[in-house]
């Protein structure tokens, strides 16, 4: 009873523990540092570091920026090659234009659902079976995990996928997209850490308290869990988000399509030569057309990071620190 | 019991011999049995060259078909198209969409699974040949006596030698390819007008001529301008990657052998009557010391053949260059518009520039078409569907109606048979300025699954007087036969693609090589054993048994 009461406060308490930590650690260190004195290679390190990372930042942010610019520009400017950093000839038409296109909502609507329904499909099958996997005691453990090791080195390929799939009757329905691709064996294998690393006392503590398995994963360990939780949530829909290949495949009809099937249409279809010595070579979509698409489809992903982000650095430290 | 089932089986026996004798019988009383006799149902008994296609069942025929979705215009269930075909036709399509930029994997996927669509249009000469094999698609050839409208076009338009190149090593043809009555010019270059009239120089017609209008251009129109070069070339991306993909087909044309876009492993000489291999013939050399000359004079710009289609553009749009390739949809979409910038500017097409071959194009007027799945075959409604493909593709009615749509409503039609688009609806740069509807996004014609090739007339029809004027520019060419067919069978197929896989890029990358100069034409005997070592001649070992195997035949 004793045991349960000291473990029972002490869970509640660990989630803060973690922010706590880096800021003890590095923070008063490079403040002591620098009121000693800085070495000459750590001064020199830190504005390489500084350079280096701002060079980065721009080579990251300037295509993004250029897009931006490209979507408000007139298509005479971007055509000519005159649009940089800076829109020319500003314009919202494009906008007006795209938003006006029912297919590219609906589209949009549907990767929203997919997204949403693959992300949370996901999760709750990579953390039952991370769950599953971090219990050492476990029976068969090690074959349960090369069963999915295994998938990361071997695959069936294109074809017997796409059999199996179409046997199963998942065509033209979300599950074609949200089954397929629950579990990623990286992230599976980064829950499998995290769990491995949580005290095996607060299970303990909790059985004898009475919980069962389930009521131990749900009311203990997924609460201590949030940091890592948040990375894969964030791992998980950008990852569903991007992608357009399942969706190419098991669904037959525009109406179902992710709105990246859309925009890949509209930049690889109007480009490439599928259509070359075709009757209709009449491929022309509008530069600024594609800069708005791409501009629409990415801020909603670009929105997500700046609210799950500390929680994914911590996450991804949880993961790896012990070791 | 023994009786009974001794009589049994003895009645069973005489029962088996009657059927047999009146199979017999009925076979020899025919003089050809109805191989299709199950297979009728929603066929016309009296379909024929100008009868129009109409399945005879009370409700529509559901066929599935493959459909390429353009993003210039997505599939729309409501268009006028897909309504005024099944009240003509008692034919309901039921489409599997796939996205024009990933038509080909899925259209693989398909086929490969087991679960292809019964039509798949779309499908270029060539891309049926790997699924021959497997016996998933349906050997069209033998059920063309099915088609009155195809076959009639075969014949009446001497398109035999064409579709000879479609054989397999069965002997027989998978693709039923769209054919067209006339062969076309498609691409050549653009060039801006405004500078040749101002630096008074004619429209160039040799490569002589082409070099010389280059020389006028850099002296005159470059002095002073940074980055400028007479002739700054795009098309390098489009799979299979070949770059400068129509500046070197149309160069290599003059010296009469097919590369760039159309490079192929062998071509035939036309003189020696036998394939050799493309990249170690003279012609193709030749062509890569045309295209050097004119780096080395600074005439043509060597990022021609490694940039990307905008960056081209753009020197075009800025005065950086005047000659690019093109054909008149570029004209009118890309150059022209961009051109706005520059005053008085003006862009137009020349011809391709003739060389040592003379006055000639290369023949071909085969275009994409339509594979099927085998299961087709076995369809109770097989006939129905072979006279529906046969009318929408391939009769005068179906073309017009696919490519037109309905009289009255979408065009009007004169007692000269000139047809008009109405005002309301643009296509193609017609009615630009009056129209509020676009004739595929808004009604569904003019789509590019349903409308190939075609009779003189019709595709005519729609040409601009730009477009006329260009292709009477080189009516007068004559146009060379078509390569006679040297089809692969199994292994050969598969020893050939092995050997591509290494082959073809050495030759792209080495054939930059010698055009911008990094590698000397003194070298190119070497260059000849390193293709030697890569095997090229038993790749052209293949192709000549391949070709002898299918002459003997």
């Amino acid at each position: 009873m004793v045991a349960i009461e000291q473990s029972a406060p002490r869970a509640p308490a660990t989630p803060p523990a973690p922010p706590a930590k880096p800021r003890l650690v590095t923070a008063p260190r490079r403040r002591r540092w620098g009121r000693i004195h800085d070495t000459r290679g750590y001064r020199a390190f830190q504005v390489f570091n500084a350079i280096g990372l701002t060079l980065v930042v721009i080579a990251t942010l300037v295509p993004f920026v250029h897009v931006v610019a490209k979507s408000f520009s007139s298509e005479v400017a971007i055509r000519t090659g005159r649009v940089n950093l800076l829109p020319i000839g500003f314009n919202v038409d494009t906008y007006r234009l795209v938003s006006h296109d029912h297919l590219f909502w609906l589209n949009y609507w549907n990767t929203i659902k997919y997204t949403s329904v693959s992300t949370v499909v996901a999760l709750v099958l990579t953390t039952t079976y991370a769950f599953v996997l971090s219990k050492k005691h476990l029976k068969g453990r090690t074959l349960l995990i090369w069963v999915a090791v295994f998938t990361m080195f071997f695959s069936g390929g294109i074809i017997p996928n796409f059999v199996l799939i179409s046997a199963m009757g998942l065509r033209n329905q979300i599950w074609a997209i949200a089954l397929p691709n629950a579990i990623s064996v990286f992230n599976l294998l980064v829950m499998k850490a995290f769990f491995e690393n949580l005290p095996p006392e607060l299970e303990e503590a909790a059985a004898v308290d009475g919980l069962n398995t389930y009521g131990i994963l749900m009311r203990i360990v997924l609460p201590l869990s949030k940091a890592v939780l948040a990375t894969m949530t964030l791992f998980y829909s950008v990852s569903f988000w991007n992608s357009w290949f399942p969706a190419f495949l098991y669904l037959d009809h525009q109406n179902l399509n992710p709105v990246t099937i859309y925009l890949r249409n509209l930049l690889v279809g109007a480009t490439g030569g599928t259509n070359m010595g075709g009757q209709i070579s009449d491929l022309h979509i509008s530069a600024n057309v594609q800069a708005v698409a791409i501009v629409l489809i990415c801020v909603p992903i670009l929105l997500v990071y700046p609210f799950i982000q500390r929680y994914f650095v911590r996450g991804v430290m949880l993961g790896a620190v012990k070791g | 019991m023994y009786h009974s089932n001794r009589r049994r089986s003895l009645t069973s026996v005489s029962a088996g011999a009657a059927v047999v004798l009146a199979l017999g019988f009925a076979s020899a009383c025919s003089s050809k049995p109805d191989e299709f006799k199950d297979k009728r149902v929603g066929a016309m008994s009296n379909y024929a060259v100008g009868v129009d296609f109409r399945a005879t069942t009370d409700q529509p025929l559901h066929f599935s078909m493959m459909y390429n979705n353009h993003p210039n215009y997505p599939l729309n269930e409501d268009w006028l198209f897909w309504s005024e075909l099944e009240k003509r036709t008692n034919v309901h399509l039921d489409l599997v969409e796939a996205p024009l930029s990933d038509y080909n994997q899925k259209r693989t996927t398909l086929i490969n699974a087991g679960q292809a669509p019964q039509i798949i249009p779309k499908t270029y000469p060539g891309q049926e040949n790997e699924y021959v094999s497997s016996g998933a698609i349906l050997p069209v050839s033998d059920y063309v006596n099915l088609m009155p409208n195809y076959s009639a076009r075969v014949q009446n338009w001497n398109m035999q030698s064409d579709l000879d190149t479609l054989t397999q090593a069965d002997g027989k043809y998978y693709n039923l390819a769209g054919m067209h009555e006339e062969k076309r010019t498609e691409y050549s270059f653009a060039v801006r007008t405004d500078l040749l009239t101002k630096d008074g120089i004619a429209t160039p017609k040799t490569l002589d001529d082409f070099e010389n209008m280059l020389k006028v251009l850099k002296d005159k129109e470059c002095a002073g301008v940074a980055g400028c070069y007479p002739l700054s070339d795009r098309f390098n991306f489009a799979p299979p990657e070949r770059p400068g993909g129509n500046l070197i087909r149309t160069i290599a044309a003059a010296f009469g052998v097919r590369a760039g876009w159309d490079y192929n492993t062998v071509s035939w000489d036309f003189n020696q009557k036998k394939y050799v291999l493309t990249a170690e013939s003279d012609a193709y050399k030749q062509t890569l010391q045309y295209l050097n000359k004119l780096v080395t004079e600074g005439l043509l710009d060597p990022e021609s053949f490694t940039q990307q289609d905008d960056q081209a553009l753009q020197k075009f749009a800025q005065g950086k260059s005047f000659v690019i390739s093109s054909n008149i949809q570029n004209v009118i979409n890309d150059y022209r518009p961009n051109l706005k910038n520059i005053p008085g500017a003006t862009v137009g097409m020349i011809p391709p520039p003739t060389g040592p071959m003379g006055n000639v194009m290369f023949g071909g007027r085969l275009e994409n078409g339509i594979i099927f799945n085998a299961d087709v075959k076995d369809s109770p409604n097989f006939v129905a569907m072979m006279q529906f493909v046969d009318w929408l593709w391939y009769s005068e009615n179906g073309q017009e109606f696919a490519k037109w749509g309905v009289p009255g409503v979408t065009y009007t039609k004169d007692a000269n048979g000139k047809r008009t688009l109405n005002p309301d609806i643009t296509m193609l740069g017609f009615n630009a300025d009056t129209a509020t509807k676009q004739l595929q996004k808004d009604y569904g014609f003019y789509n590019g699954i349903f409308v190939y090739g075609g009779t003189r007339d019709l595709m005519h029809s729609f040409y601009s007087d730009e477009e006329q004027a260009f292709l009477d520019s080189v009516k007068d060419r004559e146009v060379l036969p078509v390569p006679p067919p040297q089809p692969f069978d199994e292994d050969q197929q598969d020893q050939a693609t092995q050997i591509e896989v290494d082959l073809t890029p050495h030759v792209m990358q080495e054939s930059l090589k010698f055009i911008l100069g990094s590698r000397s034409f003194d070298d190119w005997g070497n260059f000849v054993k390193e293709l030697d070592g890569l095997d090229a001649q038993t790749y052209l070992g293949l192709v000549t048994d391949a070709y002898n195997a299918f002459q003997q035949r």
